[in-house]
């Protein structure tokens, strides 16, 4: 256990299914060593497409990325860069502090 | 019986000795802090780890299928063939973390393929105080709903 003494974050990215490997290696790249994908499903109406132009895909993937505080910016827009909202896989991507840490060594 | 089995069976006993009581008054400041646990473990082992988990006065847990993100070439190179994972939700007061995570990190190092990763983020806020009590397990004489 640790008490983040390190300084993780965990970032989470949400983009349509299928993506998952593109962020990956995005954020590979940047960095980061693994993530943990979990299968999902948007809630965004018709509203939203029809203001915003974007497509809805329902089935969604949660991408979930323990990343060094140090380095989140670059995965953060590694992320961006390759499944952002202008690219087909229309993701968003944000991050969270996390206070403790279990099993990283 | 197996030993998580032990641990779920005294459950009941173990919750309703350890319940805390939450102060008449407590403003809008909550008296216990509550952080969200994610827990990262191999698919056939969610089970064991929700039951240690639940035992630390955990109410409200949660569970989604997921997979790790491991490249064909080096899950051919290691001789695995399973990503299969969960992802486990669990909502945490603060005061049991440390016991708690020290737990994991004994059981992620010694229980075969028992290997996972967690990560706790803290609420910064809630709404509903029977919620509130509900995930503190504490004792409350306070009107709920509020």
């Amino acid at each position: 256990m640790s008490e983040n003494e390190k300084g993780y974050e965990v970032i989470f990215c949400i983009i349509n299914s299928g993506f998952s490997e593109t962020v990956m290696d995005a954020a590979r790249e940047a960095g980061a060593r693994g993530g943990t994908v979990i299968r999902a499903r948007g809630t965004a109406g018709k509203e939203a497409e029809e203001k915003f132009g974007i497509i809805i895909h329902p089935d969604k993937e949660v991408l979930m990325i323990l990343v060094p505080k140090d380095i989140k910016d670059a995965v953060l827009e590694a992320v961006y860069k390759s499944a952002g909202l202008g690219t087909a896989g229309q993701g968003i991507a944000f991050s969270m502090a996390v206070n403790r840490t279990v099993g990283l060594q | 019986m197996p030993f998580w089995g032990k641990i779920k069976n005294e459950l009941p006993q173990i919750k309703a000795e350890k319940r805390v009581q939450l102060p008449e008054k407590t403003g809008s400041q909550a008296p216990f802090a509550l952080e969200l646990l994610i827990t990262i473990v191999e698919k056939s082992k969610a089970e064991f780890y929700m039951d240690i988990i639940q035992s630390f006065e955990v109410n409200f847990q949660f569970s989604a299928p997921a997979h790790g993100t491991a490249k064909a070439e080096i899950l051919d190179y290691l001789g695995i063939t399973d990503t299969d994972k969960t992802v486990i939700f669990s909502v945490v007061r603060e005061d049991r973390l440390d016991e708690l995570t020290y737990t994991l990190e004994t059981k992620f190092r010694t229980v075969r393929n028992g290997k996972g990763v967690s990560v706790s983020v803290p609420f910064t806020s809630m709404i509903g105080t029977s919620v509130y009590t509900f995930l503190c397990n504490a004792e409350s004489s306070l009107n709920g709903g509020e």
